[in-house]
């Protein structure tokens, strides 16, 4: 068999395993085990297929019809192997995870909920390798339709309405740009296949103008700032399997639309479209983590850092796209494959993260981390495992966030050297930002784990938690793995990353790994070896063992007293430091730049208002002028109103309006 | 990539910090004494310290997780490693197959993480203060520290500390403009990671920045103060490693080595003895005015780009 089948049949199996478990709705165990099963044989069919379709370097299936305007064709290259590769393993764990985890929601409709989720990954497994811009839509729609319902799977909450509802928005705001793009590459070539995009000659305003449509279309997904306003609400009203699926995968395929559209079809890029990218980057890199600091519900906290992260991602990417357009092909090579590495590492540490809130949250039942505390006494290993994504999140070597960031770095330090003035003044700067973005990304992950799994139970629920059953454990173990090999493995992974890198816009490939070394294409510039940082610090923990054992410290013994020092006072649970007191000092220190959490939402309310205030002055004008022409209007303006009322915690639509509407003008000026 | 040579002084580097360090502190704290008019302990008091606290039972919260009981463990394992990659004795980076900057600044990183969560897990309230306190500086500085290797980095074309420090030791990366900025702002971020005044005191450790220590006791907390005296002699060797690399070991031989441990233990004693003149001529700042004078910092190290892009 070949990648294509081996794909078409992982498509299949989800298939099927959607519809059983949509046919076993009634008895919800079976459900649960069939769905779950399903996905797991389907990721680990997919895996195989990307990992074929690596070793094969491409694939394709091109089917006729049955549409006039769009064969339905498949293309399997590097980066799709790569997506598909990284979908499936987070899909494997998602659904292995699930098993266990939906138990609690025995007495709901299970079978919807395999329905979707099957759905849902096979729906993201066809977006990144669907080579037809028809059916990409199709199939991102769907990607949406399924996530949407995964998230209001607990409807009767006010909370999940409201955020699938603002999901719902965003994304359509998205699509919409995302399909003006693909139509302005169709006006130019005549042929909505991805071949033709990549081959049309189009003239630099238009090329310019697909990007910024683009960009902005896939960064509403990838939930970048300003685009963000949807991912806390959706990721925490969302169950937690279904949060790992989205945060981790789901915001990915929007990382591979970006470099599909703008780096694949559109060739060299314009060193703006680079300080684009890279602006956007920093922004959602600096705010996503400042918010994340003040977010005591775990939940929030995670989509924040995912906001994070992918400004990380971004980051990468706008160095590559600053390569390309400077003729810089290291830079590119390096940006792409810490944009690329990012993403992997992300994936895995993300979803364990999710996986492991998951667990706390179904023992405590509450996503307050100021009414969790001391979990780890109860479950321990879910608590390392939380420590695990927490350290990889946070960049802590070996773990894989920090090669992955140490590549960015590597990449910014390669700007830096770079001839355009502009570079070579931004991109130092931008490297501080990232060490800022750092540094209180471990504040917030040691304010996360601190707060859920150490000190008192604050809460009755918190004292009488117990482990994770079963299959939740495997999961976590698996991404937990997961996150060590990718960070110890590096220098066998990286040169496969890098390969995938050095094809999208086809840069001249450099070694980066040799050995147990990565370094980045000039062994002169740096290098590294997770490898060795790993024995050596475990190699290195002997000299303090050694240190007191010839002292006799451990002869001295131990003496457990029932609660901390409080200067003598009556020690009670209250006195530690909650998740919400934690950063205090954070909050007044940066306090200018959370005000900008407050100018965001302001445009907003005010259209709100004004919304208000046309219907009240409608139904004031009623008595002047006719009934007949103000009584439908005023019902129409009413229901409009209403309407419009039911979205008041739609922040973006103001956003996404003008976004639109510009950037329609924009193209009927320049097509006209 | 490496050399028998070099592993054996990376190894000797550990080693020595190791046994210097608390020596170091009692220096710092014989200074503090004399300045304040005191008599003052023993320079070798802390040593003493370390002794008898390794043969005392160690009394633990019942809530301290496993965390708590590792985290003087990573804490000097970290701070070993980080020594053993910082050109100390010899001007190369005798570990530098094994990372570069950005790792010893991640490493440092790593030992913060623990650190802090040691101060939660046990639930004692000036575990979390000190905690969070000492995790803000480290937003205030390390970008102060990033920022100013960057540029040393920049001048080098390499993010190996030893290609910087052998470049500045030679003379190839003169003292520029910017070298000196960076060198001010790198002094400055040094001596808040050392955990002086006007941000912390050595003698309310309840309360500031060594707040986590609170819950520690026995051989725990003689490794963790042990870890913590190591740790502030290793920033001021990265410091030295950068700015002032002279006397170092350009050629392994043995009277080189003996000269460069000299001139690194005069080198050190010279830099606590200007910090220790610092840090007893300051008051005390509320610690939420840290972010006022840091920016200070943020800002010599800025300057210290500018230069460093316009050539001077």
């Amino acid at each position: 068999m070949d990648a294509i089948q081996l794909l078409l049949l992982s498509v299949l199996v989800f298939g099927v395993g959607a519809v059983a478990s949509l046919l076993l709705n009634n008895n919800s165990r079976s459900a649960r085990y069939v769905s779950g099963i399903a996905g797991m044989l389907a990721s680990a069919v997919g895996f195989a297929a990307a990992v074929l379709a690596a070793v094969g370097r491409s694939s394709v299936l091109v089917l006729a019809g049955p549409l006039p305007f769009g064969n339905f064709s498949l293309h399997i290259d590097g980066l799709s192997a790569f997506m598909v590769g990284m979908i499936s393993l987070v899909g494997f764990a998602a659904s292995l995870y699930s098993i266990s985890y939906l138990e609690q929601y025995s007495n709901r409709s299970l079978g919807v909920m395999g329905f979707f989720t099957n759905l849902f990954i096979a729906a993201m497994i066809l977006v990144v390798t669907v080579a037809n811009a028809f059916w990409f839509l199709v199939f991102w729609e769907m990607m949406t339709v399924a996530s949407y319902f995964l998230v209001i799977f607990e409807h009767e909450k006010q909370e999940s309405i409201r955020a699938g509802y603002l999901y719902m928005l965003v994304a359509h705001a998205g699509t919409a740009l995302i399909m003006l793009s693909f139509f302005a590459f169709y006006i130019n070539s005549g042929s909505f296949d991805f071949t033709a995009f990549r081959l049309t000659q189009l003239s630099p305003a238009a090329r310019s103008l697909i990007f910024l449509l683009a960009f902005f279309g896939f960064g509403a997904k990838a939930g970048m700032v300003p685009l963000h306003i949807w991912t806390p609400a959706t990721y925490s009203a969302a169950p937690s399997n279904v949060s790992a699926l989205m945060s981790s995968v789901m915001k990915k395929t929007a990382i591979y639309g970006i470099l599909r559209v703008c780096v694949d079809f559109l060739g060299p890029s314009v060193l703006w479209w680079g300080w684009v990218v890279l602006f956007f980057g920093a922004l959602s890199a600096i705010l996503g983590v400042l918010y994340a600091l003040s977010e005591s519900d775990l939940k929030r906290l995670l989509a924040y850092s995912s906001v994070e992260n992918v400004g990380i991602i971004l980051l990468g990417v706008g160095a590559g796209m600053v390569g390309l357009a400077t003729k810089q092909p290291v830079l590119s090579l390096l940006g792409f494959l810490a944009a690329l590495y990012h993403t992997i590492n992300h994936a895995f540490f993300k979803g364990l993260l999710f996986f492991g809130s998951g667990s706390a949250i179904s023992q405590t039942h509450t996503k307050d981390l100021n009414q969790m505390g001391g979990l780890a006494r109860r479950m321990p290993w879910t608590g390392l495992a939380f420590l695990i994504g927490a350290l990889a999140v946070a960049a802590i070597p070996p773990f894989n966030g920090f090669v992955s960031e140490w590549f960015t770095y590597q990449a910014l330090f390669t700007a830096s050297g770079n001839y355009a003035v502009s570079v070579r003044v931004f991109a130092p700067l931008l490297a501080v930002l990232l060490s800022l973005a750092g540094a209180m990304a471990a504040m917030v992950f040691i304010k996360a784990y601190g707060g859920a799994f150490t000190g008192p139970f604050r809460s009755e629920a918190a004292s009488q938690a117990k482990e994770a059953s079963g299959t939740m454990l495997a999961g976590m173990a698996f991404m937990a793995l997961g996150c060590l090999v990718l960070g110890l493995g590096a220098p066998f992974i990286a040169p496969y990353i890098a390969q995938v890198a050095a094809d999208i816009p086809t840069v001249p490939l450099l070694p980066v790994a040799a050995g147990v070394w990565v370094f980045p294409a000039q062994i002169t510039q740096a290098v590294l070896s997770p490898p060795f940082v790993a024995i050596l610090l475990l190699g290195l923990l002997v000299v303090p063992l050694v240190v007191v054992a010839l002292y006799g410290g451990y002869k001295a013994g131990r003496r457990t007293v029932e609660d901390p020092w409080t200067c003598g006072y009556g020690y009670s649970h209250q006195m530690s430091i909650s998740a919400t007191s934690f950063n205090q000092p954070m909050n007044s220190t940066f306090s200018v730049l959370y005000l900008l959490r407050t100018l965001f939402r302001r445009p907003f309310g005010a259209i709100a208002a004004w919304s208000k205030r046309a219907r009240d002055g409608f139904s004031r004008n009623e008595p002047v002028i006719e009934n007949v022409v103000s009584r439908p209007t005023t019902r129409f303006v009413e229901y409009l109103g209403q309407r419009i009322q039911t979205l008041q915690m739609g922040d973006i639509r103001m956003y996404c309006l003008y976004i639109i509407l510009t950037l329609a003008v924009l193209l009927i000026v320049i097509f006209k | 990539m490496t050399s028998a040579s070099m592993v054996l002084i990376g190894l000797l580097q550990a080693f020595l910090i190791l046994l210097l360090a608390p020596l170091f502190s009692g220096f710092a704290r014989v200074l503090r004494a004399k300045m304040h008019n005191r008599r003052g302990p023993s320079i070798y008091q802390n040593y003493r310290d370390l002794v008898k606290l390794m043969k005392r039972q160690e009394v633990v919260s019942e809530q301290a997780g496993w965390v708590f009981q590792a985290t003087p463990y990573v804490i000097m394992a970290s701070m070993l490693l980080v020594a053993t990659i910082i050109p100390i004795l010899t001007a190369r980076s005798p570990f530098g197959w094994v990372g570069d900057m950005i790792l010893v600044v991640y490493v440092f990183a790593l030992s913060r993480f623990f650190f802090s969560i040691s101060g939660l897990d046990t639930g004692n309230t000036f575990g979390g203060i000190g905690a969070r306190r000492e995790l803000l500086l480290s937003v205030l500085i390390e970008p102060v520290m990033l920022l100013v290797l960057f540029v040393m980095a920049l001048l080098a074309g390499s993010t190996n500390l030893g290609t910087i420090s052998i470049k500045v030791a030679t003379g190839q990366i003169p003292y520029y403009t910017s070298v000196w900025l960076g060198m001010l702002a790198f002094a400055f971020a040094s001596f808040i990671e050392m955990g002086k005044l006007p941000f912390d005191v050595g003698e309310a450790e309840q309360e500031l920045q060594e707040g986590p220590l609170a819950e520690f006791s026995g051989h725990s907390l003689a490794l963790l103060k042990w870890g913590i005296y190591m740790k502030q002699v290793v920033v001021v060797s990265l410091f030295l490693a950068i700015f002032l690399p002279f006397g170092s070991m350009t050629v392994d031989s043995i009277p080189g080595f003996v000269l460069a441990v000299v001139v690194f233990l005069l080198k050190v004693a010279i830099f606590y003895f200007i910090a220790a003149i610092f840090e007893n001529a300051m008051a005390r700042v509320r610690f939420m005015k840290a972010s006022a004078v840091t920016w200070a910092a943020l800002g010599a190290a800025i300057l210290s780009f500018v230069f460093y892009l316009a050539n001077v």
